[in-house]
Order: structure tokens, then C-alpha cells, then sequence
């Protein structure tokens, strides 16, 4: 992919937004100074609940459900986030009856997954290439993969109720995501104003329009 | 994105505008403008000044002229700080936005220009910017009301509490009026003493001055009664302004317009009151507002939304300015009747 | 387990971890750090009134009962926040705020529970709810006899007008001077919002199809109110409000319940319900503080919602009541209801950022008072969106199926997208029903089983609602429309009241029919859902249920 689908921070739809410059403004509580410092601080290789096989699936597999652009500089650590969730057993409040519980439903997944790898392509998942992930991810969404190594457990169910949803809350949950969504990010004290159509708050990210993008930028960087 | 792209530039101008360039814009016009009536004030008064010590005592007619010009200038001030916060919160999508911001500067130049000359003559600068705040007043109604109709629900309780609000322009033809007003009671024709009884178009000034300024202060009541019910009149002081000003303005409209009455001392005194009461609650209204201000989640920190959503603190003080007028309508009136 | 620990010390007044409502006293809502004074109750006395949930059943009851003098304690197994000083603005750290503990779901359309529909606070649901107080349509207090499906109310619609505008007037809810359906109705008691951009859309839609849309009736302050500031439009409401503008019942009810005398237990998760030999209930099984206790009192009250009623009322069976308590009908925990939440999603040329201010801020109830052309029962109402980012991207992905670049670009059009989604009345089924499944839980407690299948009436009306939807969204001028299918919200009619004990759980007075000092006071009772958010509904009858319980007492029939 070229890298102007692909925003990062000096490019794409809100070039220069950085919510993290809100953090010591009125946008920002205490509460979600500290809560949002404590996720910034994850080392991105750290892993307790994935084994080392397990976490190099993980990760290849988040670079293809969430690719993110080659030149940002600190790439979100989606996996980390996820080995942390599963760390704090943060569940969702519900389970289809077909699934084990999360932590278990992702070992199980993952490791299915590399046996499909192994089979077919005699390669752990890591290993291929993005168009052979990419097309096992597929079969995996529609149901198509069925090796001994899933124990009954559904491909498609774990990739629509596990898989896709968990790593999007991971990677959606990082500040970097909502800069390149133009988010406006963490709201208290300060809300906001504007609610019209086309307005914006002074505090909010400002969205290239065709050859205005100088003008983004330079409002972008003025976000306190 | 490209369809997006695409998508974007079809739609029209408005997606294009820039909310800071116009504020900034606005600002520099608006702050070019005070400058320049300042400066115009003070070249035209130097040479205002040798006529003085040729006359007697300043005539009452001049002195309440001046009194206007103070009204005007205080409303203006009033006019400018509010439609300033509010277009700002408009983020200037209109360039005529900015419209009132230097008619409402003009006004509040030429006012100041206007207490510092002490000719009995009405000045074409003043009443080109009186009249230009008049005119910006009239099309303003008419551009908010069109804010308000073309939003849906049309003309609704809550467009017309969310929607341009229909009776803010009226501020700053008020203020023009006030400056109009200032001009005619002023005017001498060269030659003549200065009248006893100055007319505007026809009508004695303190009747008309009475009628208008009456009028001002129940439609600011108006404005103020939607936007104190918009908040549930939450605080029992958010009642004052539904009061004392209807009393100061009755008693003004009752004791000048009372037709041909001897002098009623009693009456003249309780207009006083009543309108030194609605001038005070001018100021005492920002006081509640600022702590209005202070009330909402964050407080002062969080002054970038506060000051935009909370209660305005500009609004209160054009009570002040219109009572200040009614005051110096009854010394016309006063003045009138020693004539008598 | 809390992870937390595994990496910090545990704050020393972590209140996911150490209840703070204890030594007489319970947090200050209002003040960051603050403390309110609080009764206690001996476990060795009986209470009046022992209630199990402060949600907007148990918490308004809890309120309503002590300001009647009754001697009153009440139970959450959730926190007890203070949401200045506890609440990130962070969708996964709010996720605190759901009850996020494995339910096992099956059947034809396994329900997702947690997000939407399940609280895990003291002041339960209404901790992150959307703020919707929208009162039911007349008529369907007597659905079966007046419109022909469902079930009748054992209650007329008249007297729970009166307790709508009590709880109307408590929650100072902000809405139109004049509301488009349904009887006249007093005036809401705060003034409605201004509208963002997802809300317009909502009210342009409906003019171009020639139907009435309305501001709606929400519960967030639009002016102060005694301690708490009007609302800022932070937008954050589904993941709690940290500004107290949300008229929740923990910033409502339960100060007023404290002030009343009753006491509070946070982190009390109560596991089962004693009963003697004379077939009464005596009080409460609850862990608190890592161990079992428990609480002698005159009556229970049952407050758990329609997942955790059924389950502590099967989970309290003994060998006088092998099917659980109450349960002689054989319905507790069975038609189970849900709402549906389909939703009509678009893209529009302008900046809508539906992320600022409550995210339903128009309605239409259009379809719950228009009756023909209808090939369905029941009704729908349907509001204006605002998702957070995380709700969006899984919303996306769960639709449409997208990952990888196709989601990543469509993402970033999040400022543009816009919806409509609805709350639509689902019929009561038998089959669908909470049961206990053989996990347990962190306490061993057996889990609850989640059985749920759409009928054939609840997919005409999703196919309607889909329908008209998104010609109103694309009638506004949405392009790139798609539909979501799958959501559902809200729960109720797990132990139904009605006329007949042997086809209802408790009568009119929630009172159940097996067990006279056993009560259930929550969205378990509703013998039928109604096209709208019930949050409203379940206070009206907790307050009824307060009113009625006192007349009771009064002429001695306690």
C-alpha cells in the first residue's frame, strides 16, 4: 500500500493532530491522565499470558487486521495491549456457549491457526506472506478452517466474537488510533461547544480539506 | 479517500471556511476600528474646544445629548462583547459576521467623541455611524430570524433557543437609536438658543425618548425571560430582570408620557429609583453570570467552554445602558416642565 | 482477580477493591473525596427491607422506602463511585462500569450482554445509560386486550402517568415543551438540549418523510441543578459521566436515601436468599469483604435486573422450593425480553463528529403511536447515534466484515458517519429465558444461561424499521448506506407481573405471589417491553411499588 492511504501524525486526513498535546489541558481529568499514562507505558514486547509461538501469531496476525503505516515511528502495540487485557481477565459480560473463556479461546485460536499454517503451507503463520495471511484470516472469517486444533470450537465464531472484535478494542484504545480518526479523545472538564455540521471546537482535530492541508496543520498544531 | 476528497469539494463554499481566519480578520478590523474613532475623537474634539469658552453654561439639552452618547456607547460596548462571543462561537461562518463587530466599535467611537464635544451641533460622522448601527440592526433581525426558520422545526422553541438569537441585532440598532436621538437633542440651528422643548421628527424628544427606551428595556426582557426559561430559571435571581426593569421602564413610560400632568415630583422620583435599581442590576447581572461561569463543570479553568455555554456575561449591562438613557430622559423631561 | 494489582500497589481506596460505604458513612457523589454520613443496620436485627440492587429499581425503592420510614439496606455487588474522581474519559477503562462477568449465551440469536444492557455499580445501568426517559404508550399497558399481542399490565396507564412525572420531576429531565405523541403530558421540568450534527440529520430525515421527530426527553442536566452542572456535550454518557450533569440514581435516589436513613453495601454481591420452614424469606446470603455474611430482615427485594433476578431466585431453591423462589408458575427467568437496536448507518459530505454531546439527542416515536400499515405488532422508536471509537470500529468490522485496509479506511470517515438505530419491542417467548448454567463464578456461584431467538414478528419489525430508516437517513442526504443487524439492548420480563398467579411472577405490587415478604422490583417484572428505553418505566413502578408497599403496611397486610 502507498503511504498516502495511510496516515501518520504529518500526513493523511488530520495532518499534525496529536491528542496527546490536550494532556494538560482542561480536556484532560486526573483519572484519565493516569489511566491513559499507564497504557502509553506498556512495553510492546511484553507478554505473559501468550508463549513466545503464540505471540509471533498474534502479532502478525494484528499487522494484518490493523496494518498501520510503515514510517510511524511508535507503532501502536496492539498485541501488548490485548496480553494485558487478558492479564487483567477483562472480560466481556457475555460468551456464545461454543466458546471457552477468552484467555483460552485466544491460545486455542492462535494455536489452531498455525496448525492450518503448518498444514498448508508447512510455515508457521508468521512466516508468510501477507496475501497467504491475509487469505487464511479469510477462510478463518468464513468458516473454512477446521483442523483438530480448534476442539469444536467454530473458526468463524472465534473470528467475529474474539479475534476481529478484541484487537480493535486493543488498537482503538490507543491515542495514536483516534489522531489518525480525528477523535477528539478524552472530555472532562472540557466538552465541547460546536455541534453544528462542519464545526469545530479550537481544542478539536481539523480535517485536510483538497489543498487547504496547511491549514489543518497549522490549526491541528494549535490544539491544547 | 478520493471519492471522499471529491465529495468535499463539490460541497459548496461553506465547508471551506476557516473558522480562525475570519476571527483573527475580525479582530484586526475590529481593534483598526476602535483605534480610529479614538483618534477621530480626539483631533475633532481639539478643535471642538475654542467654541466653549464662548458660550454661557452648557444648555440641559447638551447635557443629555451627552448622556446619550454615553447610553449608546455602553450598549455599543454591551453589542460588541456579545456578538464578538457569539460569532466567535459561530466561528465567523459568514463573513458578514463581522459586520456588527465594527458597527458596534463605530458606535462606541463616535459615542465617546460625542461626550467630549460640547457644540449644539449634530455631527455627520455620529450620525453616519448611528445610522449605519440601525440599518446593521434591521438586516441582523433578518438574517437570524432566516437562521432560525431554515433550521428544522422552523420556528420553534428550540431553534429559538439554539438558533441565532432574533433579539440580539436589536442591541446595536438601540444603541444607534440612542446616538440618533443623542444627535437631535443636541442640534441647534445656528443662531438659536437652544430649545426647551427639542423635538425628533415631530414628537417632543422626552416622549419619544421614553417611548423607545421603554420598548428597549421590554424586548431585552423579552430576550432575557427566553434564554432565563432555556435555563429552567434555575436560580430564584434569575427572576430579578423579569421585574425591575418592567418597573424602572413603566415608571419612565408612566411619568413622561402622562400626557399634559403637572409636574408629579412623587412620580418622577419613583422613575428615578426604578431606573437607577435596572442600571444597578445591569452590573450586578454580570456578577451572577460570572458565577454562572464559575457554576459549570470546570469552572473558570475551563473558560474556553464556559464563558461560550454558560450564562453570557456580556448581556446584563445593556440594562444599565438603556436605564442610563431613561435617566436622561427624565431631566429632558424635567426640563420641560420648568419650561412650562 | 483484579490485574491491577499485578502490577501496582492497590490504591488505598481502590473501590473495585475495599467497599467505602462502611464506619457510617458512604462517598459524597459531589465531592471528590467526600463523605456523607450513612446509617447502619445490625445484621442480627432483621431490617424492613433487605433489597438486592441500587439500580433503577432497588435504588429508587431504597429511596422511596426510607423516605417512608422503613428501615432499609441495600445491596450492589458493584463499587460505590465518585465519577469526579473515578471516571476516565476511556471507553476501555469505563468498561468498569459493566457487569463484564461470563453469562453463557445461546439459542437462535445468542445475545451480546454487558455493554448495553448490564451495570456492575452501585446505581446499577444507570451509571452509563443513554439517558433516555421516554414514558410507554398508553395502549400497551394492555396490549393483549387492546392490541392484540403480548400481555396486559395489571396496572392502568393513568396512574403510572403520576409516577412518570415523579420520576420525570427527580431526574429533572431536559425535553420539547411539547412532546408530538401521546397524552398530554406536563412539562418536562428542564429544557431540551441543543441538537449536533447526528441529531439533525434525525430531524431532517423525518421532515422529508412527513413524520413528527422530537428533541429527546433526556436525563442530563441542561441547567444546574442543587450540586450538579449542566451537561458539557463530552459525550462520554455509555461510559459513565464524570461531571455529575447525568442524572443517574446514584447522583439522585440514593443521596436522598442516605439522607433518609437507609444504608448501602457496595461490593455485596448477595448469593442467595434464606427462607424458613414457613415458606418466608428472613434475609440475605452476601459476600463482602471475603466473606459470606448475612442479613436478617422482614421482606426482600429483589432488584438484580432480568439476568441476576432469575438467577439468585434459582439459585435460592431449597427443598420447599426446588424450582427456586417464587417460582411456582414455572416462569421465573423464562420470557425473557430484549429490545432491538438495529441501526441504519451512513456517510455524510459534512463534518458531523457525532462524538460530542449525548449521543441520542432526537427522536422519533413515530412507529410506537402509528399503527397501519403495519405487518408486525408492537413498536419502534429510533434516535440519533454517537459512537465511541472503539463501539465504531467494532460496529464496522461486526457488519460488514472488514479488516485490514477496508476497515482502516473506512475508518477514517468516522467524523462523517451518521445513523439511526432503533429500540424496537421485542414479544415475550416462553423459550427465551435466563437459567442457571453448571459454571460457576468468582464466588461459586452457578452462572446465568442466556437463551435467546428472535420470533417471526421481531424480524418484520427489524425488516420495517431497516427499511424506513434508511430511507429517512438517505432522505437527509446519507450516502453509502448499510445496515447493522445484530444489536439488541435493554432486558426485562424475567419474573412478569400480573393478575394471575399462575401465569405471572408477582402482582401489581411486585409483590410475589408464593412468598408474601418476597418482592421483585426491577425490568423483570414487565409483562411486555414497549418500543422504548425503560429505564423511565422501571422507576415509575418502583415508585408505585413504594406507595403501594406503604399502603399495605398501613392497614397491616405487610
Amino acid at each position: 500500500m502507498p503511504d498516502e492511504t495511510m496516515p501518520d501524525n504529518t500526513s493523511g486526513r488530520y495532518p499534525g493532530y496529536d491528542v496527546l498535546a490536550k494532556r494538560n489541558g482542561p480536556s484532560w481529568n486526573d483519572k484519565t491522565r493516569a489511566v491513559i499514562d499507564r497504557r502509553l507505558a506498556i512495553d510492546p514486547e511484553d507478554h505473559r499470558i501468550f508463549d513466545d509461538a503464540a505471540w509471533r501469531t498474534l502479532k502478525a496476525v494484528c499487522d494484518r487486521i490493523v496494518p498501520q503505516p510503515p514510517k510511524r515511528a511508535a507503532p501502536i502495540p496492539v498485541a501488548a495491549l490485548l496480553d494485558r487485557r487478558l492479564q487483567e481477565d477483562r472480560r466481556d459480560g457475555h460468551r456464545d456457549v461454543r466458546l471457552p473463556p477468552i484467555a483460552e479461546a485466544w491460545r486455542r485460536g492462535l494455536a489452531a491457526l498455525d496448525a492450518e499454517c503448518r498444514r498448508a503451507h508447512d510455515r508457521p503463520f508468521h512466516d508468510l506472506g501477507p496475501d497467504q495471511q491475509d487469505a487464511l484470516l479469510r477462510a478463518m472469517q468464513e468458516g473454512r478452517l477446521d483442523d483438530p486444533a480448534w476442539e469444536g470450537m467454530p473458526s468463524r465464531l472465534f473470528f467475529a466474537s474474539r479475534l476481529l472484535p478484541d484487537i480493535l478494542e486493543a488498537y482503538y484504545s490507543h491515542p495514536t488510533a483516534w489522531n489518525e480518526i480525528g477523535f477528539g479523545g478524552p472530555a472532562s472538564p472540557r466538552g465541547y461547544v460546536r455541534m453544528g455540521f462542519d464545526r469545530r471546537d479550537p481544542w478539536e482535530a481539523s480535517e485536510a480539506k483538497p489543498g487547504r492541508e496547511d491549514v489543518a496543520w497549522e490549526e491541528n498544531r494549535r490544539v491544547r | 479517500m478520493d471519492d471522499m476528497t471529491r465529495g468535499a469539494a463539490s460541497v459548496p463554499a461553506r465547508l471551506d471556511q476557516r473558522p480562525t481566519r475570519p476571527a483573527r480578520g475580525a479582530a484586526w478590523a475590529v481593534a483598526g476600528l476602535a483605534a480610529l474613532s479614538a483618534g477621530a475623537a480626539l483631533a475633532l474634539r481639539r478643535r471642538a474646544r475654542p467654541q466653549r469658552r464662548l458660550e454661557g453654561p452648557p444648555p440641559v439639552t447638551l447635557r443629555v445629548a451627552k448622556d446619550l452618547n454615553r447610553s449608546a456607547a455602553l450598549l455599543g460596548l454591551a453589542a460588541l462583547a456579545d456578538s464578538a462571543v457569539e460569532h466567535y462561537r459561530g466561528s465567523f461562518h459568514n463573513p458578514a459576521m463581522v459586520t456588527p463587530l465594527a458597527v458596534s466599535t463605530a458606535v462606541i467611537g463616535v459615542s465617546l467623541f460625542g461626550t467630549l464635544d460640547d457644540r449644539p451641533r449634530a455631527h455627520a460622522v455620529r450620525d453616519a455611524a448611528y445610522g449605519g448601527a440601525i440599518l446593521t440592526g434591521a438586516v441582523g433581525t433578518g438574517f437570524h430570524l432566516f437562521n432560525v426558520t431554515k433550521r428544522p422545526g422552523g420556528l420553534s422553541w428550540l431553534n429559538l433557543f439554539y438558533g441565532a438569537p432574533i433579539g440580539a441585532p436589536s442591541a446595536v440598532a438601540l444603541a444607534g437609536l440612542l446616538g440618533f436621538f443623542a444627535e437631535r437633542v443636541r442640534h441647534t440651528r445656528p443662531g438659536e438658543a437652544p430649545a426647551k422643548a427639542p423635538k425628533v421628527l415631530g414628537v417632543p424628544a422626552a416622549d419619544a425618548l421614553a417611548a423607545l427606551v421603554s420598548l428597549g428595556i421590554l424586548g431585552t426582557v423579552a430576550e432575557t425571560a427566553l434564554l432565563h426559561f432555556r435555563g429552567a430559571f434555575h436560580d430564584p435571581a434569575m427572576y430579578l430582570p423579569m421585574v425591575v426593569p418592567p418597573v424602572g421602564a413603566a415608571l419612565l413610560a408612566g411619568t413622561v408620557l402622562s400626557g399634559n400632568g403637572r409636574p408629579a415630583m412623587a412620580s418622577t422620583r419613583a422613575a428615578r429609583w426604578g431606573l437607577r435599581a435596572t442600571a444597578a442590576l445591569g452590573f450586578v447581572g454580570v456578577g451572577f453570570h460570572a458565577f454562572g461561569v464559575h457554576r459549570n463543570m470546570g469552572g473558570w479553568r475551563n473558560w474556553s467552554q464556559n464563558i461560550l455555554n454558560g450564562p453570557p456575561l456580556p448581556a446584563p449591562p445593556s440594562y444599565t445602558a438603556l436605564a442610563l438613557a431613561g435617566l436622561a430622559t427624565l431631566s429632558l423631561e424635567e426640563d420641560r416642565r420648568h419650561a412650562r | 482477580m483484579s490485574g491491577d494489582r499485578m502490577f501496582d500497589d492497590p490504591m488505598p481506596d481502590d473501590p473495585m477493591e475495599v467497599p467505602r460505604a462502611t464506619n457510617g458513612r458512604a462517598p459524597d457523589v459531589f465531592r471528590e473525596g467526600g463523605w456523607v454520613p450513612m446509617r447502619e443496620h445490625s445484621e442480627n436485627e432483621a431490617v424492613d427491607f433487605a433489597i438486592v440492587g441500587t439500580g433503577a429499581g432497588g435504588g429508587t425503592l431504597a429511596c422511596k422506602l426510607a423516605e417512608a420510614g422503613f428501615s432499609v439496606v441495600a445491596f450492589d455487588a458493584g463499587p460505590y463511585w465518585r465519577p469526579l474522581e473515578d471516571f476516565a474519559s476511556d471507553e476501555t477503562e469505563q468498561r468498569k462500569l459493566f457487569w463484564t462477568e461470563d453469562r453463557l449465551c445461546d439459542g437462535d440469536d445468542p445475545l451480546k450482554l454487558g455493554d448495553n444492557n448490564s451495570g456492575r455499580s452501585v446505581g446499577g445501568s444507570t451509571v452509563h445509560y443513554a439517558m433516555v426517559s421516554l414514558r410507554f404508550r398508553p395502549e400497551w399497558f394492555q396490549s393483549r386486550s387492546k392490541l392484540g399481542y403480548g400481555a396486559d399490565w395489571p396496572i392502568d396507564w393513568r396512574e403510572m402517568w403520576r409516577y412518570y412525572q415523579e420520576v420525570e420531576r427527580t431526574l429533572q429531565i431536559s425535553g420539547p415543551l411539547s412532546y408530538p405523541w401521546g397524552p398530554k403530558r406536563p412539562r418536562y421540568p428542564r429544557r431540551p438540549h441543543e441538537l449536533n450534527a447526528a441529531a439533525l440529520v434525525l430531524a431532517k430525515g423525518a421532515e422529508a418523510l412527513g413524520i413528527d421527530w422530537a428533541p429527546t426527553p433526556i436525563a442530563t442536566l441542561s441547567s444546574p441543578h442543587g450540586k450538579a452542572p449542566p451537561c458539557v456535550y463530552r459525550g462520554f454518557c455509555t461510559s459513565g459521566c464524570s461531571t455529575n450533569a447525568k442524572q443517574s440514581v446514584l447522583n439522585t435516589w440514593l443521596p436522598r436515601a442516605l439522607a433518609a436513613g437507609a444504608e448501602i453495601r457496595d461490593l455485596a454481591m448477595v448469593g442467595r436468599i434464606e427462607t424458613d420452614r414457613a415458606g418466608l424469606v428472613t434475609g440475605v446470603h452476601y459476600h463482602r469483604d471475603g466473606q459470606w455474611r448475612f442479613q436478617r430482615a422482614r421482606n426482600v427485594v429483589v432488584a438484580g435486573y432480568a439476568i441476576e433476578t432469575p438467577r439468585l431466585l434459582l439459585n435460592s431453591a431449597t427443598d420447599r422450593f426446588p424450582d427456586g423462589l417464587a417460582n411456582s408458575s414455572g416462569l421465573v427467568g423464562s420470557n425473557l425480553m430484549v429490545q432491538l437496536n438495529q441501526a441504519v448507518w451512513g456517510s455524510m459530505a459534512e463534518e458531523v463528529r457525532s462524538y460530542k454531546a449525548p449521543p441520542s439527542l432526537a427522536l422519533t416515536e413515530h412507529w410506537n403511536y402509528a399503527d397501519d400499515g403495519k405487518d408486525f405488532f408492537g413498536g419502534y422508536c429510533y434516535m440519533s447515534q454517537g459512537p465511541l471509537p472503539i463501539v465504531w470500529a467494532r460496529t464496522l468490522a461486526g457488519s460488514r466484515g472488514l479488516w485490514g485496509e477496508a476497515l482502516m479506511r473506512q475508518m477514517e470517515r468516522y467524523n462523517h458517519q451518521v445513523g439511526l438505530k432503533m429500540v424496537g419491542e421485542c414479544l415475550p417467548q416462553e423459550r427465551n429465558r435466563v437459567t442457571l448454567a453448571d459454571e460457576t463464578d468468582r464466588y461459586g456461584l452457578p452462572v446465568a444461561r442466556v437463551t435467546y431467538s428472535y420470533c417471526d414478528n421481531d424480524k418484520r419489525m427489524m425488516r420495517h424499521a431497516l427499511g424506513f430508516m434508511g430511507q429517512a437517513l438517505e432522505a437527509a442526504g446519507a450516502t453509502d448506506l448499510w445496515e447493522e443487524r445484530d444489536d439488541t439492548c435493554h432486558l426485562n420480563g424475567t419474573a412478569r407481573m400480573g393478575s394471575d398467579p399462575a401465569t405471572s411472577v408477582v402482582d401489581a405490587d411486585c409483590r410475589s405471589w408464593d412468598i408474601p415478604n418476597l418482592w421483585i422490583c426491577d425490568g423483570s417484572v414487565f409483562p411486555t417491553v414497549g418500543g422504548v428505553n425503560p429505564s423511565l418505566t422501571i422507576q415509575a413502578i418502583a415508585c408505585r411499588t413504594a406507595d403501594r408497599i406503604q399502603a399495605l403496611a398501613g392497614r397491616g397486610a405487610l
